[in-house]
């Protein structure tokens, strides 16, 4: 190995040393690509540190994520939010597991609507932790759930990745769209399929809601009631999100505008809106965006340093070192997906690793839209995994402060594990995701 | 030391409050443009431009804001089981981490040369009939690094004073950070 | 003495050219005639005497930012076009393509014959870059409609994603003009967000999927009658490589203008009848009176341009005195061939 390529491993083991003693997130990645970076090149480099900031300060995409938490932050200083959740719970009767199927199911409608997981995984989190603990929900399952549903919006479509793959792959758009649509809700369906198995299995985990406060709620006409008034509301914001995109009225990106302006209706009709209460969810919004775009910001000269460094070299090298013909490349590049996504961002590895890696699979002639959403989700799995998965640190930022991060990676596991089994789904029956764009002519 | 943790973090707090009212905008600018759009076929690019342009403040004046906020993310595998010393020392070698960063960030390279690239060839938007005056929206890099500075060296100041146990009230590191401003 | 010389040569050159176009995108980046095409002929004719590591979008920096990394001699080259940096150079405008201006031929006619490099050069002087014309996309095509245009009434209230000058003109006749990102087309034109979308031809357009969301295909390339890549170099960067690389560089970007365009010429072709054949897509030449009318705004938007920079104004000048004088040539020679 050169000398770069030993300062490119030393700044991935800083970084983790840094971030596991409790150095913000954010520092780590920072400190770790400059001096790594640093040591490397020289400051040269970093002359082009402004340029990719303000890459991200101008990126119109991630122009979602303060509209989407604007949203999010609306609804629960409304406590719109608190009351949906109670009534789905009270709704699914004595179903344990019940809340945390409604909040994949939220995860499918809002993946349904944007493809930005911070923006999901902050909203849900927001909204839902809460009321999840105060119902003795265990703080790891409750965690790992608003994880895994806000890692759908990675894989259904609408999605970012899929349309940066799709650039990449030279494939439509609308093709990987139609392609992820059945794999992404099978996930959904195996989530679901977990959360009934884990309350029937350990109750205590995934507590319903007891019988006695549900008797005292009140009977079926009481509860329809209270479903209207409170599951209404914000289901017909995800509406008014998803319509508006469905409906032809706003892009993808500025539909979560739609979302927003209607939380701020809601909020009005609920008469809950004055100027304080606008002032505190500002507040909340700001940090939480801010938090979000820190971290956005400070991965810059990681991602910068790990490519300068030649980084991708050394992935390139043990790509060449590997037998086995197509096969063998496919599973060392879900592998390979995999561990870089312990540490990069998957923006940093669509760039990286598949244009290097892509003129080997056109070489076997491997279908390029299957290849598309297998990469997708490998890289949604990668989103989850301890100890470095975007969605695991936007829920921490959110999170309150009795919910560790030792409880968010050991709930995330069983989550990974479904997520891996749904990878080698896809990968034994490429036909999940070749069938329905072939069927509509996509 | 107290009075100049307290100074620092008011400038903070009065950049956040740009930044909580461009937020405001932002959401109003683009529901309306959605709007005007769909109803009257009304789309001037310089207010679609005017979206992405209020990332800049939200994103660079809120990170400062967020740290003092203690809304950063972090690990605390082994941090919660750490003394209130320990806990101390690592946050001083975060606060002088976050000083070192920002000012490499915000001086050294990009600060000024980055900006004023843009002002010489008084840069505007490549559309036609787009905003001008683009270095405005640079200018925003350096401020904000400057603000993360600043807030580094209060959370130094914070750190140092609990490990020489002069902090006047140990909840005050954590208790006025949370409270929302009123 | 050759001895000597050898030893003088052997001095190898490791440069690196950003994009401002993504991973993958064939033309402005991959295939014959591209970017890393043009990498690859540097090294070849220079026998591994000057390597050029090329970076797509994302990769080194954002999509447009290869004006300031150059300016700045971060980074030595960058591909992209010179319409990018109109917010920075009005004129540049004219170094990519203008609205009922020149085709690819007389477009190649001014900048290597009819003094359009040499203003291109002046311009970019002050800014410490030299550019050079290394591809081009041939003429592009009006764009995608979900509603056919009969008349210029059509346009009005019509959304339409469409960037830069064309953009302005659009606006002047009623047009609702969308900025979006490439990715967000797609969805966009397929919901009927916008009514239309202007992208890039036959073969681009079919890769985006656009032909599933709208199908009617308009045809006259008024508003890109030509797409000019430019090649941007660090000037000082340029003035240190010995005579011979200078010469290979600029014999490299020619190459690869004749090449490109050559190569995008034979994939429209096929994509375009494969679009009309096997897709549904009518495609069709806008109606004469709505050309018309596109005319007389560009005109004057173009007037308009001119006359608020003086440079805008002398190349303004160059460029139509030009066109005038070839569309007298071009009307007896080519147009007469393509009528027959
Ligand atoms: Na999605
Ligand atoms: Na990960």
């Amino acid at each position: 190995m050169s000398p770069n390529e030993w300062i490119a491993l030393s700044m991935i083991g800083g970084f983790l040393i840094l971030m596991l003693i409790g150095i913000p997130v954010a520092i780590s990645l920072a400190v770790a690509g400059f001096v790594a970076g640093l040591a490397g090149f020289g400051p040269l480099l970093f002359s082009l540190m402004p340029a990719r900031l303000y890459g991200v300060v101008t990126n119109y995409t991630l122009l979602a994520i303060p509209l989407f938490v604007f949203m999010g932050v609306m609804l629960e200083k409304s406590r719109v939010a608190e009351d949906m959740l109670e009534t789905i719970g009270r709704a699914m009767g004595g179903v344990n597991g019940g809340m945390g199927i409604a909040i994949i199911l939220v995860g499918v409608l809002m993946g349904a609507s944007t493809g930005i997981v911070g923006a999901t995984v902050v909203t849900v989190g927001m909204l839902t932790l809460p009321t999840l603990l105060r119902r003795g929900y265990h703080p790891g399952v409750a965690s790992a759930t608003i994880c895994a549903s806000g890692t759908l919006g990675q894989i259904i479509p609408p999605s970012l990745v899929l349309i940066l793959l799709s650039e990449i792959l030279g494939e439509s758009v609308g093709t990987l769209f139609a392609a992820a649509f059945v794999p992404g809700l099978a996930i959904a369906v195996i989530y679901i399929v977990y959360l009934l198995v884990l309350g029937w299995w350990k109750p205590e985990l995934v507590p319903a809601i007891p019988k006695e406060e549900r008797a005292a709620a009140g009977g079926m006409k009481e509860l329809l009631r209270d479903l209207a008034r409170s599951v209404i509301p914000p289901l017909m914001l995800v509406f008014a999100v998803l319509g508006s995109i469905l409906g032809g009225v706003a892009a993808p990106t500025e539909a979560a505008s739609m979302g927003a302006l209607g939380s701020l209706v809601i909020a009005l009709l609920a008469r809950r809106l004055d100027f304080p209460m606008l002032k505190a969810c500002l507040h909340s919004t700001l940090t939480i965006t801010a938090m979000v775009y820190f971290i956005l910001l400070c991965a810059q000269p990681f991602s910068l340093a790990f490519r300068g460094l030649g980084g991708e070299n050394m992935v390139h090298d043990l790509f060449n070192l590997l037998p086995g013909g197509e096969l063998g490349a496919l599973i060392f590049l879900m592998v390979i997906l995999f561990v870089l996504g312990f540490f990069l961002e998957w923006i940093e590895i669509s760039y990286i690793a598949l244009p290097m890696f892509l003129p080997v699979f056109i070489g076997y002639g491997t279908d390029m839209v299957w290849l598309g959403v297998l990469v997708a989700m490998n890289l949604q799995m990668s989103f989850l995994t301890p100890p470095f998965g975007w969605a695991l640190f936007f829920l921490k930022g959110v999170a309150p402060p009795e919910v560790t991060t030792r409880h968010l990676y050991l709930g995330v596991l069983p989550f990974v594990g479904l997520q891996a089994m749904a990878v080698v789904l896809l990968f034994c029956f490429p036909g999940l995701a070749t069938w329905l764009p072939d069927a509509i002519g996509w | 030391m107290l009075h100049v943790i307290h100074c620092l973090e008011g400038i903070i707090e009065r950049l956040g409050i740009i930044a909580r009212y461009s937020l405001l905008a932002l959401v109003v600018l683009v529901a309306s443009n959605v709007l005007l759009r769909y109803f009257f076929s009304i789309s001037p690019v310089p207010l679609q431009e005017f979206e992405w342009h209020l990332i800049s403040p939200i994103a660079l004046l809120g990170i400062s804001y967020a740290l003092k906020h203690r809304a950063d993310v972090r690990v605390d595998v082994f941090y919660d089981r750490f003394s209130p010393k320990g806990r101390a020392l690592v946050d001083l070698l975060g606060a002088l981490m976050t000083i070192a960063i920002a000012i490499g960030t915000a001086i050294a390279w990009l600060g000024l040369s980055y900006t004023e690239q843009s002002y010489q060839l008084m840069e505007g938007s490549p559309d036609p009939g787009g905003l001008p005056y683009r270095y405005l929206l640079k200018a925003f890099i350096p401020i904000g690094f400057a603000a993360l500075a600043l807030q580094g060296v209060a959370d130094c100041l914070r750190a140092l004073l609990t490990l020489t146990n002069r902090m006047p009230d140990a909840s005050s590191t954590t208790s006025s950070n949370t409270k929302v401003p009123s | 003495a050759p001895a000597i010389v050898r030893a003088e040569s052997s001095k190898t050159y490791q440069w690196k050219m950003t994009n401002a176009y993504g991973p993958g995108s064939p033309f402005y980046v991959e295939g014959p005639g591209s970017p890393t095409d043009f990498c690859r002929k540097v090294e070849a004719m220079s026998g591994g005497r000057m390597k050029i590591q090329h970076f797509a979008a994302g990769e080194l920096i954002p999509a447009l930012e290869g004006f300031n990394a150059v300016a700045s001699g971060v980074v030595e080259m960058n591909a992209g076009n010179a319409y990018f940096w109109a917010g920075k150079i009005p004129a540049a405008q004219y170094f990519t393509t203008v609205p009922f201006g020149m085709n690819t031929q007389g477009m190649n006619a001014w900048l290597y014959h009819g003094g359009g490099l040499e203003l291109w050069h002046e311009l970019y002087a002050p800014k410490g870059l030299i550019a050079f014309p290394m591809g081009n996309t041939g003429v592009q095509m009006t764009g995608w409609f979900r509603k056919p245009i009969n008349t210029v009434e059509d346009l009005k209230g019509l959304k339409m994603r469409i960037p830069g000058l064309a953009g302005k003109v659009y606006a002047e006749l009623g047009v609702a003009v969308r900025l979006l990102p490439g990715g967000e087309i797609f969805p966009a034109l397929e919901r009927g967000v916008i009514d239309a979308a202007e992208f890039v031809g036959p073969y681009q357009d079919r890769r985006l999927g656009l032909q599933k969301a709208a199908k009617y295909y308009y045809t006259t390339g008024w508003h890109e009658p030509t797409n000019v890549t430019e090649l941007m170099i660090n000037k000082a960067a340029w003035e240190s490589l010995p005579e011979d690389l200078q010469a290979i560089v600029k014999a490299a970007a020619q190459a690869c203008n004749v090449e490109s365009q050559a190569w995008c010429e034979s994939v429209n072709a096929e994509a375009l009848n494969d679009l009309v054949e096997n897709e549904g897509v009518t495609a069709q030449p806008l109606p004469d009176s709505v050309v018309a009318r596109l005319k007389e705004v560009t005109e004057k938007t173009l007037t308009d341009m001119a006359a608020a920079d003086p440079d805008t104004a002398r190349v303004h000048e160059s460029f139509m005195a030009f066109r005038d004088q070839h569309k007298e040539w071009a009307a007896v020679s080519e147009k007469t061939f393509l009528a027959l």
